[in-house]
């Protein structure tokens, strides 16, 4: 580790202030009856933050490799699911024939719309398996607890899935992020059967929103070509309508790279493909599209058929837009595309510029003093962020001129 | 109540977006995530009071001053920052300064 005499104290810190925290914390989870399960949760997600930052060097690493220990038993665990998951992955490929109901979402939970759960109960867990990407990849890639692996986890009887789910009745399914999943649902349900169903999977997006600014990566690598297919199950209308939805889904899902983007492009692909097959559901699609204004509908795509008037008035407005822009250029006299009065501005783009590493330190002043223009700071205990770095200091001391 | 100044760090940012993802995946309150935080704040204060005994200096120029509510913000240019182990050298720094006279009411 520290091969210098002064060894980086700030690993050590850090790690000391996380034990203190998870500690004095377990009381509060305890009162309010959260399973310890969760509080390790939090301590894993921590870490590993901390580590993907790679702000601090030679952060736990000891327990990293503890973590990666406790992730291979949990591979081979999964080992013996990977079996299934290679069946999975045929299933999905072939979606279209008709096959045993693709139901993500235990009809159990269907019942009873509020539960959202992840972890409760530990058939779900066992139940749950990561398809798709190798478990081993999903954990990595993910970062997941140990206690909580691509068992994933985020399953609501609403399909607020995050990553893998695996129904009771063996069919393994990956859930994807949430626009997919609207769209297919509207496909899927021929009435107002699940409508509830519909308005819980739009909170997805939300839910998903800060997860995906969390994990970028990870929800690319996640979501594949693997789709998830939101069902009723309790329907086979809505079963056969699912796999064909999922079908097509599957297909355009596999043909783009795996990132949220093309996942919108399966949507896109997977509505109108889907149109035509599901005879049962002329209306609601079309309808249901429209009447998703905060689910960001994948306007473009191929041969996205109902979205035809959609593109015309966007470009409309964009037209419209830079008219008006150039008209109030051409009238002020400027420049066509600067803003308005930018020579008056002082220069704020340098800060822009450095936004990607903006060094922050964060601390308590003893004194400040000033003499003309000639300062000095007398600064203690604070947390520095220097060119990507963390540093930690008790006392600082400094000059400037203004 | 300790400074909430340090949740803006990497260790107070990793923290709370570890709790905004178990909020979103309902397996905390917002309410004890907030409870959570406010542990952090004692503990890192603490910590950094106690556990950290290392004295940095720098030297650079001051662009912008701001003194509001009794915290310092200052933006400096082309600062070194020495300790006796090393160096550091960056275009532009911001410094968030709390008064750290009056004990905090803890």
């Amino acid at each position: 580790m520290a091969s210098s005499a002064n060894s980086n104290p700030v690993p050590k810190l850090y790690k000391s202030v996380i034990e203190d925290v998870i500690n004095e914390v377990r009381e509060l989870f305890l009162d309010e009856g959260v399973d310890e399960q969760v509080l390790l949760e939090l301590k894993t997600l921590w870490e590993n933050k901390l580590l993907q930052s790679k702000a601090v060097e030679g952060f736990h690493t000891e327990e990293q490799a503890a973590l990666q220990a406790a992730q291979q038993q949990q591979q081979q665990q999964q080992q013996q699911q990977q079996q299934q998951v290679q069946q999975v992955q045929q299933v999905q490929q072939v979606t279209q024939q008709a096959q045993t109901q693709q139901v993500i979402l235990p009809p159990q939970q269907q019942q009873a719309p509020q539960q959202q759960v992840i972890v409760q109960d530990s058939k779900i867990l066992q139940h749950m398996s990561a398809t798709g990407m190798s478990a081993a990849a999903t954990a990595a890639t993910l970062a997941l607890p140990t206690g909580v692996t691509p068992y994933q986890q985020l399953i609501t009887s609403q399909g607020q899935i995050l990553q893998v789910v695996r129904a009771p009745n063996g069919a393994q399914y990956i859930i994807q992020q949430p626009q997919q999943q609207i769209l297919l649902q509207q496909q899927m349900q021929p009435g107002g059967v699940q409508a509830p169903v519909i308005q819980q999977v739009c909170s997805i997006r939300q839910v998903l929103a800060p997860l995906q600014g969390g994990l970028p990566q990870q929800t690319g690598v996640i979501i594949q070509p693997q789709q998830i297919v939101l069902a009723s199950g309790n329907k086979v209308q809505g079963n056969t309508q699912v796999m064909q939805a999922a079908a097509m889904a599957a297909q355009a899902g596999q043909a783009a790279t795996a990132q949220v983007q093309q996942v919108q492009q399966a949507q896109g692909a997977a509505a109108p493909q889907a149109q035509p097959q599901q005879q049962a559901q002329p209306q609601g699609q079309p309808q249901t599209q429209a009447q998703q204004p905060p689910m960001m509908l994948q306007v473009d795509g191929t041969g996205d058929t109902s979205s035809e008037e959609d593109e015309d008035e966007e470009e409309e407005y964009d037209e419209d837009d830079d008219e008006e822009k150039d008209k109030d250029g051409g009238e002020d006299g400027q420049v066509e595309e600067e803003p308005l009065n930018s020579g008056d501005d002082v220069s704020d783009e340098e800060d822009q510029e450095l936004f990607d590493t903006e060094n922050v330190v964060v601390c308590q002043y003893d004194k400040i003093h000033r003499s003309k223009n000639k300062w000095k700071f007398h600064l203690k205990d604070g947390i520095m962020n220097l060119n990507g770095r963390d540093y930690v200091f008790s006392k600082a001391i400094g000059d400037a001129e203004w | 109540m300790a400074y909430q100044l340090y949740r803006n760090t990497t260790l107070g940012n990793s923290l709370q977006e570890s709790l905004d993802e178990l909020i979103q995946t309902q397996q905390i309150t917002p309410q004890l995530a907030l409870q959570v935080l406010l542990q952090f704040d004692k503990a890192i204060n603490t910590a950094l009071a106690n556990r950290v005994r290392n004295r940095v200096n720098f030297r650079g120029s001051l662009n912008t001053y701001r003194f509001c509510d009794n915290v310092w913000t200052f933006v400096l240019n082309d600062v070194e920052f020495r300790e006796v182990t090393e160096l550091v050298k960056v275009d532009k720094v911001k410094i968030v300064a709390c008064d750290g006279k009056s004990r905090n009411y803890k």
